[in-house]
């Protein structure tokens, strides 16, 4: 039972890092049906933004007391603006001109954004992973049976609070409905005199920020930054997003949650080198019995 | 320069120029021999890399410096075999290629990993060029069917030597030294890679057998994030200490630093010399580390002692982990090299001639700063030491040493 808790919040601690970055890939493929294989990437970015900020304040000294809460938030913001900008330039420069062209077009497009990030941040770090200060303090609590760390508490809060906001912001916001709109009919959703394209880029800077959020919280949990490491959980939040129901918001949150829990878990009864089978089988089996996802809804095929 | 276009036109032409002067250039000195170098120079391995280049540099500068029969210099043609940022066969297997098609390359430094290792014997022993690797530890390289399937081209030649030992020997020293260090407990874990898994192994089999426990056995999937879950269930074994097969670079690093979030940081971990630079990764967290090295250690041997003020006079840095072993290796093949250059009356020596010059007994050892270095007829060193080293506020200090029976 003690470890059982203990794999679960573990799980879920991963899940919100898996969450946060399939949601991007969701709230993309929501409204222009593009899969923006360059997201992993995105955190990446956000994570060595992250720690480049941790590494200049140590430096500086001045990461004490209230000095350290103010140092995390600054990291947090920087990390948050730095990739919602990337991810909105991406969009700017490398699909916009793309979006009356084949849906292939844009695909092949995000592949490439994403090796050409890569290799400018194996230019920009290096190539070998780059270790987090150890600044944040991890005591452990013991709450009943479950032992968790402080900093796993306060990774999936700030994942959670990230989420309500966001479920707020689209449901709620003007600009959420706008969001919906143009996901719905980009045409149309012009026609009653909605700014499609700039829409559709506030989109990228949403996906980007939580990109950003995610940077953040997984280079803080694993303790490193390496160049390929958005491609690995890249992978795993985009089958997250595929098993809660592409372009579903809720089912992006569900299935990162799941993922994590189940790589947690099978790491835990099978073995840590089978983790990555039970994962991609997941989506194998979600792409056979249920392309449309967890939550996604049936579409009658187009004909 | 009036406008941008002839700016650019011009620097291409300045830039072109060097190039073009280059390629019609005479042909480099046939005085010169190369010293064929395969490490892992970039990427995740290129701290221990670097300082594995910097030990072969200062063998070759010594060298150059007292004088080579023939009039001869030595100089070092280094190639990386880092791929995406990890050491990687097929890039290995191309650099020896690119070195041997090159004739006044007569010995090949290197490589650093097993698995480059394995995809490099077949090739060196074809073209019957000596290789000496300072690191390559595991035991199919030399040892049993793995090694004869690695020299079938040219099964009556060996040509791959190493300065460092086996993965059982480390092994079975690990599992000695644990013992000493009152850990009876262990939960291995291993990276699945040709050096990771046989330590592992090695490990396994030899604590048990001196009356240790192994609670469990895990493998590692190749770039997990994620260790916490996998110490979470060791955790739930309570053992002594984690035993890991494997490199900094491949998780331990990761799996060390990940031990603190779980409540494990006070635990002891221990492993080969794949993780002597931990500290860089896990910094103040790698404290309780425990790892071995299969060499004396440098501060117990006047020879080595000389080796690391020359180290650190040119280039300003602490030795490396392989370091010595690297210029080790090199000064056992610059001797057979020399060698080789008088027995041809001062001119040339072919592969072959270098390679007959390889030191097999005591009597013509090379004392090197690891001890006087020998090879039997596998390739290994003839009187292995192994060193055990601790992780303290940071840094590397050492406990013990081992002396192992051939």
């Amino acid at each position: 039972m003690h470890e059982f808790l203990a794999q679960l919040a573990n799980g879920v601690e991963l899940g919100a890092i898996y969450a946060l970055i399939a949601l991007g890939y969701t709230l993309v493929y929501g409204i222009l049906e593009l899969i923006n294989f360059a997201h992993g990437d995105v955190y990446t970015f956000g994570s060595f933004v992250a720690l480049g900020i941790f590494v200049g304040l140590r430096a500086a000294g001045v990461l004490h007391g209230a000095g350290l809460i103010l140092g995390i938030a600054a990291a947090l913001i920087a990390a948050i603006i730095a990739s919602a900008l990337l991810n909105a330039g991406i969009e700017r420069l490398a699909y916009r001109r793309l979006r009356k062209a084949p849906r292939l077009a844009p695909l092949i497009t995000a592949i490439g954004v994403s090796f050409m990030l890569e290799n400018l941040i194996e230019l920009w770090q290096g190539s070998a992973p780059v270790p987090f200060p150890n600044v944040i303090p991890n005591p452990q609590l013991h709450i009943g049976a479950l032992e968790v760390g402080v900093q796993q508490i306060v990774v999936v809060a700030l994942a959670i609070v990230t989420m309500v906001t966001l479920h707020f912001f689209v449901q709620r916001s003007k600009l959420g409905k706008a969001m919906r709109a143009v996901a719905q009919d980009r045409d149309a959703a012009s026609l009653v005199g909605i700014n499609v394209d700039r829409t559709i880029a506030i989109t990228f800077l949403i996906a980007g920020a939580l990109a950003g959020v995610a940077g953040f919280v997984g280079g803080v949990s694993f303790g490193s930054a390496w160049f390929l490491n958005g491609f690995g959980a890249g992978l795993r939040a985009f089958t997250a997003a595929v098993l809660g129901g592409i372009g579903n918001i809720a089912g992006a949150m569900l299935g990162g949650f799941l993922i994590g829990m189940l790589e947690s878990f099978s790491t835990w009864l099978i073995g840590g080198q089978w983790s990555n089978v039970a994962v991609f089988s997941v989506l194998i089996l979600v792409l056979v019995f249920r392309p449309s996802g967890l939550l996604g809804e049936t579409l009658p095929e187009k004909v | 320069m009036r406008s941008p276009r002839t700016a650019a036109l011009a620097a291409i032409l300045l830039l072109a120029s060097p190039l073009a002067a280059c390629s019609s250039g005479p042909a480099p000195a046939s005085t010169t021999i190369g010293i064929g170098v395969d490490l892992p120079l970039s990427g995740a391995d290129a701290s221990v890399g670097t300082s594995t280049l910097d030990g072969i540099k200062l063998a070759v500068a010594h060298a150059n410096a007292k004088g080579v029969p023939g009039g001869f210099t030595f100089a070092v043609q280094a190639l990386d075999d880092t791929q995406q940022g990890v050491h990687n066969p097929q890039q290995g297997a191309s650099n020896v290629r690119t070195l041997i098609a090159d004739d006044s390359v007569l010995a090949i430094i290197g490589p650093y990993n097993s698995n480059v290792a394995a995809a490099e014997i077949p090739i060196t022993n074809q073209a019957g060029i000596v290789q000496i690797s300072p690191s390559a530890v595991s035991d199919g390289l030399t040892l049993g069917k793995d090694a004869a399937m690695l020299r079938r081209a040219n099964p009556t030649v060996n040509t791959f030597f190493r300065v460092c030992t086996t993965d059982s020997r480390q092994g079975s020293a690990a599992a000695r030294f644990a013992l000493d260090l009152k850990l009876k407990r262990a939960y291995i874990v291993d990276d699945n890679e040709t050096y990771g898994l046989d330590l592992a192994n090695v490990f396994a089999r030899d604590f048990t057998k001196l009356g240790g426990t192994v609670l469990g056995r895990d493998h590692i999937a190749p770039d997990t994030q994620d260790f916490k879950a996998l110490l979470l269930k060791i955790k739930g074994y309570k053992p002594d200490f984690i035993f890991f097969g494997g490199t900094t670079s491949t998780g331990g690093g990761l799996l060390r630093r990940q031990m603190f979030d779980v409540g494990m940081g006070k635990l002891a971990f221990m492993g080969g010399d794949g993780i002597p630079d931990i500290a860089e990764v896990a910094k103040k967290r790698a404290d309780g580390t425990y790892y071995t090295v299969a060499a004396p250690n440098a501060d117990l041997l006047p020879a080595a002692k000389r080796f690391v003020a020359a180290y650190k006079a040119k280039f300003g840095s602490d030795v490396g982990p392989y370091s010595a072993n690297a210029y080790a290796a090199t000064e056992v093949a610059i001797s057979a090299i020399e060698q080789a250059i008088v027995a041809n009356g001062n001119k040339m020596p072919t592969r072959a001639e270098v390679l007959a010059k390889i030191p097999r007994n005591a009597k013509n050892e090379v004392h090197t700063p690891i001890g006087p270095i020998s090879f039997n007829k596998n390739g290994d060193v003839r009187k292995p030491v192994i060193s055990l080293y601790a992780i303290r506020n940071g840094h590397s200090s050492f406990i013990e040493q081992l002396n192992l029976s051939e």
